[in-house]
């Protein structure tokens, strides 16, 4: 079925203003961190900086420690990533494929534990921690953003497991392959997509967390990012506009590239056509 | 398959690194005794570049004279330091020297989590600080911190249109009626008299309100009353007349923060704008470099009195070295480093001494003299030690205060919700 030269321009002209509508406050970002205090402070402001101006970025790379404190966020989200995909993809396999009555149960609970707000539970989490020698060291944040993240990636993992077609392993079983084999062989490459949509997940979570890090993390050398953000805004709502907008372009490249690179192989389909209807 | 043995490899790597990962705390026999080396932290919440560098410096001369006693200067920020301190005060891993302000760490004392300072402070520094400002960081003749910078209320004025309308402010201070008169002849031709940022109004409202006197409450703790009588409605009352009657400020600078109506007075959009002194310092780094500018008299109803609300430096009562923490405290305190922090920062040093210092580096140019004389006046005010206050700010003054000033109220309901809300918060 061909498509009308007019719903076409429609079509572009639509996606255009997407485009438009989602890369604007990037934008604006941009430009504003290339903008001298004066062109900021001014009443008619522009969207692109006059005279472009990269004290901003020196101001941010010197001042905060945003280099170190994006090693840091990085070390932590890979981790954390990491560590929830091995123990996520078994536990969301049973929970999919065993029936039983601890499911409902178990998939309550999931659900339960993710209405708990943070402030409640961090005073309590920081107990367990500090006789462990957990506080205020890397490991330490990345069991705590694990646990954290780990409901929802069962929660999306479970969906995804749950759309393999049983078929593909019960062949796998009349070929004479064991339940690990099937679910190395046969599962994990069609579950792909739903593992790399949960290490998104997971690495944007631990990414832009900010309050187990702030109680968690004293030492300055393990800072992560949004806590080095954080200090450009002082009393009474003062902000560095201009070294917060370089750092915060700076802080926006790494998982940019991190999902540039995953999210080719974010594909769906792979299993039209694996079992006949 | 390999994927997964390299996934394997890296966890094996993570449970290597915790099984590593010690705490950083200083380990300490804890007797806390002055001979012993000890290392303290120091979170300072130092904001501008100017200040970050006098405060790493204070810290490191006083490494260099003190080799027993060393300070690490670890960076906090403003924004998050509250919720940080109720999570660390409640883990024992507060650093062993806290930078904060009075009104914050009042719920601090109040809780037991701050160490008594008065043995350790010396008579020099107890003397350099006015009584006034010893009384927002005291209880029952104990210090619970040492306060160190103050900001205060003033006008700043864009000295052009004050040439041009034939304005001058001089003299000790500014009275309220000057105030509305010098915005109403500054009022015309589109601009207006005066920028007022008034977004969060309570702490202007209730600083400013010493000006006549206003008290709001009587009493302390929760046993405190709400006292909302003229001398305390007289502030919000002024402004909502020049806002209304003379329409003198712009309305719509009354929505927004301090910090937003600075472009606006830089464009000749207002004469003035009030605000706290320490805008001076964004106006110096921002302002176009023909934009004149000055600081006015600190304003005056009845007196020129307004709330001291001072950041401070404090020890947790938990710490294992209250002592040296103390001393590096009272080093900090000596006159040519607060003087150093204050000028940095654009705030009122507590004690005469630095004041002078700031006066003699600066000769009183760019503001410099009526802002430091702006902080002569500066004392505890009552809600300062109302333990509900934050409460009562959020939930009761500023949505009222708020109606008030887009006027959508009255005075007399105003008092009202002020007086009623109190009882609503403090059960």
């Amino acid at each position: 079925m061909r498509t009308r030269p007019g719903t076409r321009v429609l079509q572009y002209l639509a996606v255009l203003a997407y485009l438009i509508f989602l890369g604007f406050p990037l934008v604006w970002l941009i430009s504003s961190s290339l903008k001298s205090p004066q062109e900021f402070a001014s009443i008619n402001p522009s969207i692109l900086p006059k005279h472009v101006d990269f004290s901003n970025y020196t101001d941010a790379l010197n001042e905060q420690g945003l280099v170190r404190g994006l090693g840091n966020s990085l070390q932590i989200s890979i981790y954390s990533t990491i560590l929830v995909l091995i123990v996520a993809l078994p536990v969301s396999y049973a929970l999919a494929r065993f029936r039983s009555r601890l499911r409902p149960l178990t998939n309550g609970w999931i659900l339960v534990s993710q209405v708990f707000p943070v402030i409640l539970i961090v005073i309590p989490l920081f107990m367990i921690l500090r006789p462990l020698h957990l506080t205020n060291t890397i490991p330490g944040v990345v069991i705590v953003y694990m646990v954290w993240s780990l409901p929802f990636a069962l929660w999306m993992l479970q969906g995804y497991v749950a759309a393999v077609p049983r078929e593909l392993e019960e062949a796998a079983s009349v070929d004479g392959a064991s339940r690990v084999r099937t679910i190395v062989s046969i599962v994990m490459p069609l579950l792909r997509p739903g593992l790399i949509a949960t290490a998104m997940f997971t690495f944007i979570s631990a990414w832009n967390e900010f309050f187990f890090a702030l109680v968690l993390l004293q030492d300055p050398q393990l800072k992560t990012l949004p806590l080095v953000l954080a200090r450009f805004v002082g009393a009474e709502g003062q902000v560095q506009f201009g070294p917060l907008a370089a750092a915060s372009v700076l802080a926006t490249v790494p998982s940019l590239v991190f999902f540039a690179f995953l999210q080719r192989r974010l594909t769906s389909g792979l299993l039209s056509g694996a079992v006949k209807g | 398959m390999k994927k997964a043995l390299t996934a394997l490899a890296a966890v094996g790597a993570l449970v290597a690194l915790a099984a590593c990962g010690g705490n950083s705390d200083n380990s300490s026999d804890g007797s806390g005794s002055s001979t012993e080396k000890v290392t303290l932290k120091f979170q300072s919440l130092a904001f501008q570049k100017t200040t970050v560098a006098a405060t790493k410096k204070i810290v490191a001369d006083w490494n260099a004279a003190n080799p027993n006693i060393q300070v690490e200067y670890v960076q906090g920020s403003w924004d998050s330091v509250h919720d940080q301190l109720v999570t660390q005060f409640q883990g024992g891993t507060a650093p062993d020297i806290i930078h904060d302000e009075s009104a914050d760490i009042t719920g601090f004392i109040n809780q037991g989590y701050l160490a008594d300072l008065s043995p350790y402070l010396s008579q020099e520094t107890k003397d350099a600080v006015s009584k006034g400002v010893w009384d927002t960081v005291s209880n029952d003749g104990k210090i619970y911190g040492a306060p160190t910078l103050m900001q205060s209320y003033v006008v700043l004025a864009n000295s052009a249109m004050f040439k041009q309308a034939g304005i001058t402010a001089t003299g000790d201070s500014l009275t309220w009626d000057d105030l509305a008169a010098d915005a109403k002849k500054l009022t015309a031709a589109g601009k207006y008299g005066l920028g007022w940022g008034l977004k969060s109004p309570t702490a202007t409202v209730l600083n400013l309100g010493m000006n006549f006197d206003g008290k709001f409450f009587d009493g302390t703790g929760k046993d405190a009353k709400a006292t909302i009588g003229d001398p305390e409605l007289e502030v919000p009352k002024r402004i909502h007349a020049m806002a209304y009657d003379d329409k003198s400020i712009d309305p719509t600078s009354l929505t927004q923060s301090a910090s937003d109506v600075l472009p606006g007075f830089y464009a000749g959009k207002y004469g003035m704008i009030v605000a706290g002194n320490y805008v001076a310092q964004q106006i110096l780094e921002e302002a176009p470099k023909t934009f004149q500018w000055e600081v006015l008299p600190p304003l005056k109803g009845t007196s020129t009195q307004q709330a001291a609300n001072p950041q401070t430096l404090s020890v947790p009562a938990e710490g294992k070295h209250i002592e040296q923490s103390a001393k590096f405290i009272d080093y900090f305190m000596k006159a040519d480093n607060l003087a150093a922090v204050g000028q940095g920062d654009w705030l009122i040093p507590t004690t005469q001494g630095a004041r002078d210092a700031i006066q003699k580096a600066t000769g009183g140019k760019n503001g410099w003299e009526q802002t430091l004389a702006s902080g002569n006046d500066l004392t505890k005010a009552p809600f300062q030690s109302v333990e509900n206050y934050p409460k009562w700010k959020d939930q009761i003054a500023t949505p009222a205060l708020q109606e008030y000033l887009a006027n959508k109220t009255d005075l007399a309901a105003l008092g009202k919700k002020l007086s009623d809300g109190w009882g609503q918060v403090n059960q």
